[in-house]
């Protein structure tokens, strides 16, 4: 029997699996494809690894780093291996893997679940109209252009104004693509500036704030899109619909935790976060079982989401030492004020620093934040000089300013004037 | 009165005139808008002694000019391929929908040679494949139509047909609920005691009364908890309800490739991608059917051509009725949506309007749940748009039926199919009135699925009076095997594939847990596209809707097709994924 299982061989996961090993543990990695690295593998622009390693590495060069002493550890990596069921009987798991040698078996004391997150497709931001080929998500056009060298089109219109757009449109520029629109419904792109900079206005990419697409047209290929444009909350305004002719729809619309697997053993979800709730080591409701990544809630650096992998080892560790704390008792950590979404949900008291990872609600200058108990009483305060909802936070919240409240709140509040 | 003058007195509208012929109805004429062009055919429909209405009436001012287009790009291609020989047959069957399967497979069943011309590049591409696999009881359509016949004894045939053909189906029950809207109508038109009592007591005999008259065997009367018991996700407001157990689900394009593939088996030809442009004929015989690939030669003509069944009708010189399109949107769900939808759920409108009213909230055969379809009047036989106020209408409309808590974000997809109405909204199956070798099966909407094996029958009748089919075919072969799916195998027997062939061990859509096996082998039945292995094999039917597989099952077509990644197409040629272009080569 294992000590512990990771499931998922992106970058979270193998640096779960490589830090378990550290820490002395029998370690095994299971991972679906052919190859560990997950999405890094197809990110070959660079920025990776600037808060973990001072340097900003390529996609593959960042995981890498990880992959080359796992490949000399001994820790069992199973690749092509497809996790088909979870069975949790009390402290042992098994998980039934299909792999192109067969059926496979695996007992193990404690599992960390990294598989990440899937891209949100056209249904789930309602666009009309037909159905036609050439409508495809960032992702998977990245995967296309870096990974076997096909273009998706010539005429292209990036449907979001986050990064993984911006990276996007930067790079079918450079491939050759010269025309890009770029269509979002905030008022400002709502990725990082730099990338705002360095992708977008360095290369004269079009876009377009404010709009978004209301009808694909065309019966095979994809030929227009309608836009329209919106107003502060996102409803179209009659009367601005407009017809852009266009041979590919590429979507960059935001990413959903793979919380489904989870679900099926039993983990309770987070209707805020898609993912898992879990507590300060990353556990989830079920015991000894773990998650981490973008599994438990989007990140905007590969660096924190990596960062979650190391707490977790921590937490594995403590787990298998039989450190036992008791799951009903922890801290309720509750989204407060113009808070989307954070974790840790519940803190079972077991690390002198929590760090919380959160989305603010609202954008503006040098906020309030504040943690609240249930009482009202402001327990204490936070700077950070800007925030925005597409910017996540992170707080180190010390144990002992909380250790005798039953629930506290997160709340961000703009200056008072 | 005969029918002459009630035609005289109901078409009273200016600019139009009309024509009476062996019981078929020809409207002239111009109207103001598509409503009006809509109501005039509905309201002739509706005579009981009409069989068809042909309706000629202009409503749209560029009507003709896109009439003649469409003519003159056939008539170019009649010209070109009328003369050459494709091949000779005793029946061709025109349309490759779950209808023109059925009947193709049921003719199979004799010593004859049998064509199937279908246009697209897949069997069952119209609404065969867009409407939600219902397998209607019977106890909807009016007594005296052909469609209530043909559903009542459709349902019955369906466990045979399914055992043989491997597609599963489920008897799950239609629950109709009676609720406060039900009977609102009349609400303010009557005393409220009175009014309670109708919907209370009158209503339910009535319907039951209605459905057992139909043909419906077994219907029960549901009330107070005994229906959240059964379908806790129906709406509080429903008092009662009736259950009929009779119901069933399936997925029709798992049902047309079976039947297809049966058909092949047993001797039958089809042709894709072949579209018929007209006819050869003798005085008022059809000799050969001509179509974009040459000219098939044949004795009798069958046509199952769907929305296009009024087209087909023209060509062969007997028009004998016009389809008005009607479209059907439809919502899937997740299947993680727990519980699920137990039964096929509607609510119970009074009175029934006399198109089809659109579906309910159904379970789907493999776990996911489905809304409509709705009922929606269109112009174009191939719109099936779906727009942002059609999902929020119908997330609004839909949520009557069900509790408010249904989680409405666990939506997977839309997407809208087009029903082929006549204007009789009868079922319009029978030989053609001025052609000797033409049989029409036409109209055929809700039920037309829980029909069709009904429809195969009756067709069978009408091809043995013409003198064909007489000759048993001893080597039928009644049973055909569906694809086997990792997801529904034990682990043994998993071991023991995965031992003979690794494929079954690479899965390739996670979210229905699909092999690289079970893809290739729809590669190796037919199938040619990313769709066309949907249908066959479920790869991408989940919820993150192809956006992390089609990439692999793009690779594998490449592979086993051997053409370009860049090549590999959506559905129909021309629906390239991306665009062809490679790296490095010039835009």
């Amino acid at each position: 029997m294992k000590d512990v299982v990771v499931i998922g061989g992106g970058p979270s996961g193998v640096a779960c699996a490589l830090t378990l090993y550290e820490k002395d543990f029998d370690v095994g990695i299971i991972e679906i494809n052919e190859e560990l690295g997950g999405l890094l593998d197809q990110c070959i622009h660079d920025g990776f690894g600037t808060k973990l390693f001072n340097e900003g590495l390529s996609g593959p060069e960042f995981v890498s780093r990880f992959i080359e002493k796992l490949e000399k550890s001994t820790v069992e990596i199973m690749l092509n291996s497809f996790v088909k069921s979870v069975n949790v009987s009390g402290s042992v798991k098994e998980i039934i893997c299909i792999t192109p040698n067969g059926v496979k078996k695996v007992k193990t004391k404690s599992i960390v679940y990294a598989i990440g997150c899937r891209e949100r497709n056209e249904y789930e931001i309602f666009i009309g109209g037909s159905r036609p080929s050439g409508v495809l998500t960032a992702g998977a056009v990245q995967r296309l252009v870096n990974l076997y060298g096909i273009l998706p089109g010539k005429n292209v219109i990036i449907v979001g104004g986050g990064d993984v757009g911006m990276i996007v449109a930067r790079h079918l520029f450079f491939e050759g693509v010269d025309n890009i629109l770029m269509v979002y419904p905030e008022e400002f792109f709502t990725g990082l500036p730099r990338n705002v900079q360095q992708c977008v206005l360095d290369f004269d990419i079009k876009y377009q704030p404010q709009t978004i697409v209301k009808n694909v047209i065309g019966n095979k290929r994809i030929e227009a899109v309608e836009l329209v444009k919106v107003d502060k909350f996102w409803n179209p305004i009659n009367g601005t619909e407009k017809v852009v002719k266009c041979d590919s729809l590429i979507l960059s619309v935001g990413l959903i935790p793979y919380s489904d697997k989870l679900e099926e053993i039993g983990a309770e979800i987070d209707d805020c976060t898609n993912g898992p709730v879990v507590n300060e080591y990353y556990e989830t409701t079920v015991k000894g079982i773990f998650s981490i990544g973008n599994l438990i809630q989007i990140f905007d650096y590969v660096d924190d989401a990596v960062e979650t992998a190391f707490i977790a080892a921590n937490g594995v560790e403590h787990y298998l030492k039989n450190k036992t704390h008791k799951k009903d008792d922890f801290i309720k950590l509750k989204l407060g004020e113009n808070v989307n979404c954070l974790t840790p949900q519940r803190i079972n008291k077991i690390t002198d620093e929590i760090s919380v990872f959160f989305r603010p609600g609202l954008t503006c200058k040098t906020p309030k934040i504040s943690l609240v108990n249930k009482e009202g009483k402001v327990l204490k305060e936070f700077s950070k000089p800007f925030v925005r909802p597409s910017t996540l936070e992170n707080l180190k919240i010390p144990l002992e300013l909380i250790i005798n409240e039953e629930e506290v709140s997160l709340n961000v509040r703009a200056k008072e004037k | 009165m005969n029918l002459e003058s009630k035609l005289r007195k109901l078409v009273k509208i200016e600019n139009v005139t009309f024509e009476l012929k062996d019981n078929i109805v020809f409207i002239n004429g111009t109207v103001k808008d598509y409503n009006e062009w809509i109501e005039i055919g509905l309201n002739i429909g509706s005579l009981k002694e009409v069989e068809g209405v042909v309706n000629n009436v202009i409503w749209n001012k560029n009507q003709n000019s896109l009439d003649k287009k469409r003519n003159d790009q056939r008539l170019k291609i009649y010209n070109s391929q009328k003369n050459k020989n494709a091949g000779n047959y005793d029946i061709i069957i025109i349309g490759a929908g779950v209808i023109g399967c059925f009947i193709a497979r049921e003719l199979s069943k004799y010593r004859n040679s049998i064509l199937v011309l279908e246009k697209g590049s897949d069997v069952c591409l119209g609404a065969s494949r867009a409407n939600n696999g219902m397998i209607h009881p019977g106890i909807s359509p009016s007594f005296d139509t052909l469609k209530r016949k043909l559903n009542i004894r459709g349902n019955t045939l369906y466990d045979k047909i399914c055992s043989e053909l491997d597609v599963p189906f489920k008897r799950v029950g239609s629950l109709i609920l009676i609720t406060s809207k039900t009977f609102e109508k009349y609400k303010k038109k009557m005393p409220g005691f009175l009014y309670r009592f109708v919907l209370k007591k009158i209503i339910p005999i009535l319907a039951k009364r209605k459905g057992r008259k139909n043909g419906v065997k077994d219907i029960e009367i549901i009330k107070g908890d005994k229906i959240f018991e059964l379908e806790p996700w129906a709406t509080k407001e429903a008092l009662l309800a009736l259950y009929i157990p009779s119901t069933g689900i399936l997925d029709p394009y798992e049902l047309t490739i079976a039947l297809s593939e049966n058909a092949l088996e047993n001797g039958v030809n089809i042709q894709l991608k072949t579209e018929v442009v007209g006819f050869n004929k003798e005085r008022e015989k059809i000799t050969g059917v001509v179509t974009s690939k040459g000219t098939f030669n044949c004795k009798l003509v069958i046509n199952a051509a769907g929305v296009f069944s009024d087209e087909i009708a023209d060509l062969a010189g007997s028009k004998e009725f016009t389809i008005h399109p009607r479209k059907g949107v439809e919502i899937l769900f997740n299947k993680n949506v727990k519980p699920g939808v137990n039964h096929c759920t509607a609510e119970l409108i009074i009175p029934t309007p006399k198109t089809s009213k659109g579906g309910g909230v159904n379970p789907a055969i493999h776990g996911n749940i489905i809304w409509g379809p709705t009922a929606i009047e269109i112009p174009s036989k191939t719109d099936k748009t779906v727009t942002r106020e059609e999902i929020n209408l119908m997330l609004e409309r839909y949520s009557s039926v069900l509790n408010k808590d249904f989680p409405k974000e666990k939506m997977i997809r839309y997407f809208a199919g087009v029903r082929a109405p006549t204007f009789t909204e009868d079922f319009i199956i029978r030989p053609a009135k001025w052609v000797e070798n033409l049989i029409h099966v036409a109209g055929i909407q809700s039920p037309g699925l829980a029909s069709a094996p009904a429809i195969a029958e009756y067709v069978l009748e009408l091809v043995q009076n013409k003198g064909f089919c007489k000759l048993k075919n001893s080597n039928f072969k009644s049973k055909r095997k569906g694809i086997p799916t990792v997801a529904d195998m034990n682990l043994d027997e998993l071991q023991k594939r995965i031992e003979e062939n690794s494929s079954w061990g690479n899965i390739i859509c996670t979210c229905e847990m699909i092999s690289e096996a079970e893809i290739v082998e729809a590669i190796n039945r037919g199938a040619q596209s990313i769709d066309a292995i949907k249908r066959r094999t479920r790869a991408g039917m989940g919820s993150c809707q192809l956006s992390y597989c089609r990439l692999k099952i793009a690779n594998i077509l490449s592979r086993e097709l051997k053409i370009p990644l860049n090549q590999i197409i959506k559905e129909s040629s021309d629906s390239t994924l991306y665009d062809g272009i490679v790296r490095g080569e010039k835009l």
